[in-house]
């Protein structure tokens, strides 16, 4: 075996995976989806902007809310199917009696999963410098997309491996990723006395993914510095860390029944 | 290879599943270049032994080696196995050479490599023209010859195929297990086949063990399984037909007859089941001539695998 000029196995797992995501139907059609609806809100916003129901920071606020919220969606949709996915479809035990670990499996897997939120900034990004009128706007934007957005795709997609290892089916990994998705969701839906209370406030912070479109809401649309609120970063940060850990604990539970 | 050469040693291995036994106590070995046939009748637990064997799934008890691996340490013996598992499912928008050259790479041969060693197992299976084709147009066959070139990409020292021709018209079977023996032949593989289809089974293998609610019921050549089975042969005689009712008479009286009747489209033919196979033919024929009966023609044929095989997993309310 000519292992020192082969590629590490989880590079040629996550090489793969960005091959059957891209060069098929899968990737392009949640792109597809995501696009279309970030466009329909972005029109909407623009057009609430030129009546001036709302100033362009407001507007390119909400799309950039709009993209984060769809795009780590969209992560978790790609990561839920990719373990299970297998299971269903039959592929998996021929890529458990090969040598590579379940370790590097998932790692290569979620490498995959990940560009579908790279996927999502790259779509997002015309929308937000277009919206914004001006270059401050635009920088605080586009730091608030990549950063917070990117940390919590990132813990969506690892949420949605370490889900996808265990499930039985892809239908049990999809509704499991999406209620946990509702679950973070959840604080946005307060109502607006108790969310500006101490424990809302505590419930929006601890969420990452509440606490990422608070960023957004509190820099682009309040106009606030992102030096006085980067402790909204700390809950979306430990989410990646702790979840990506997970998600490689959870690759020795990988087998061909599920977590049975 | 282990201390004593095998290919697979596998001694009192058992898989249950919560309190359910799948394989209880199993112990066989293959040597290298043997194909070696575990037969059994759905749920017997082929596939199970399969997957304790190939790591997929954990034994509860018992020791296995493989290629000269232990099962505790799975990821190298599975650089040193090929498999093609029972329910084996294809990426149908990937083509056959990017399929396999993917395999190829997670066994750690560079790309570049693989590429080479995917295309000549291609044409070497009969899908040469075909390598840039997507899967989802190939037909089952073609699947199956797929599935099996995968399985040899790393070059294994040991096969596991679970059933390989299920579900393929004669001329798809007669491919796949042409394709199969000369590939092994060529590299002294060990190789264990799962199968229902026992007229490939006594084809292609050496050796065969039956096993039977996660037990091995019968194990040897497939002379020493109908030999354990106590099956004789079958007897088909042709007589003047004058002479057929007096001929059957003298049958039906012997102890070495299960069975004799006549054939009633073809007068003065008499088919008959023999306890023992030849020794028994030759007393028979005996007792004709003794009888001055006219024999025209005698077909002789032994028992088959498959009466052993029925005959050992069948229970009693089958019978």
């Amino acid at each position: 075996m000519t292992a020192r000029s082969a590629r590490a196995s989880w590079i040629v797992i996550a090489v793969h995976e960005l091959r059957g995501l891209w060069l098929s139907a899968k990737g392009l059609t949640v792109l597809f989806g995501y696009t279309i609806l970030l466009s329909i809100m972005a029109f909407i916003a623009a057009s609430e902007a030129q009546l001036n129901l709302l100033d362009a920071r407001e507007s390119v606020g909400i799309v950039v809310q709009m993209a984060i919220g769809l795009g780590t969606l969209a992560a978790l949709v790609v990561s839920a199917d990719a373990i299970s996915g297998e299971r269903e479809r039959d592929t998996l035990e021929a890529l458990l009696v090969t040598p590579v670990s379940r370790r590097a499996l998932v790692i290569g897997k979620m490498v995959g999963a990940s560009s579908m939120w790279l996927a999502g900034i790259v779509v997002a990004v015309p929308y937000v410098v277009a919206m914004a009128n001006g270059p401050g706007v635009a920088a605080d934007a586009l730091f608030v997309l990549v950063v917070a957005g990117s940390l919590v795709g990132a813990s969506l997609t690892a949420l949605g491996i370490a889900i996808s290892a265990v499930a039985m089916s892809n239908r049990v990994s999809l509704a499991a990723g999406v209620g946990v998705l509702l679950v973070f969701a959840a604080p946005s839906q307060l109502p607006a006395v108790t969310a500006k209370g101490a424990l809302g406030a505590v419930l929006v912070a601890a969420n990452p993914v509440s606490a990422g479109l608070k960023l957004a809401g509190l820099v682009l649309i309040d106009q606030e510095t992102l030096a006085s609120q980067w402790t909204l970063l700390i809950s979306p940060v430990v989410a990646a860390v702790v979840l990506t850990y997970l998600a490689i604990r959870l690759s020795s539970r990988v087998r061909l029944g599920g977590a049975r | 290879m282990n201390m004593n050469g095998s290919a697979v040693l596998c001694e009192g291995l058992s898989v249950t599943y919560g309190d359910v036994t799948a394989v209880d106590r199993v112990t066989f070995d293959v040597q290298p270049g043997e194909v070696f046939g575990l037969l059994g009748p759905n749920g017997a637990g082929k596939t199970s032994v399969v997957r304790a064997l190939t790591t997929v799934l954990d034994p509860s008890a018992g020791r296995a080696e493989v290629a000269g691996i232990p099962l505790d340490n799975p990821n190298g013996l599975r650089a040193l196995i090929g498999v093609l598992p029972e329910s084996n499912g294809y990426p149908g928008s990937e083509t056959a050479l990017g399929y396999l050259r993917f395999y190829g790479q997670l066994f750690g041969i560079p790309a570049t490599e693989s590429a080479d060693r995917a295309e000549s197992l291609l044409w070497q299976f009969g899908l040469g023209a075909n390598a840039h084709q997507s899967i989802s147009t190939f037909s089952r066959g073609m699947r199956q010859r797929l599935g099996i070139a995968r399985s040899l990409m790393n070059e294994p020292q040991v096969l596991f195929l679970d059933e390989p021709t299920l579900g393929l018209d004669p001329a798809g079977r007669e491919d796949v297990l042409s394709h199969l023996t000369s590939a092994v032949a060529a590299n002294g593989t060990g190789v264990v086949l799962c199968s229902h289809l026992l007229d490939d089974v006594e084809r292609v293998c050496d050796r065969v063990a039956i096993l039977d609610q996660g037990r091995i019921v019968a194990a040897g050549t497939v002379g020493n399984v109908i030999e354990a089975a106590g099956i004789g042969g079958t007897m088909r005689i042709s007589v003047v037909p004058e002479a057929a009712g007096r001929a059957l008479e003298s049958l039906l009286n012997l102890p070495q007859v299960a069975r004799a009747e006549s054939n009633s489209s073809r007068l003065g033919e008499i088919d008959i089941d023999l306890v023992e196979p030849e020794p028994h033919a030759n007393q028979i024929l005996s007792l004709l001539l003794g009888a001055k009966i006219e024999i025209r023609g005698v077909q002789l044929e032994g028992a088959r695998l498959s009466d052993a095989f029925l005959k050992l997993t069948q229970r009693e309310g089958e019978r």
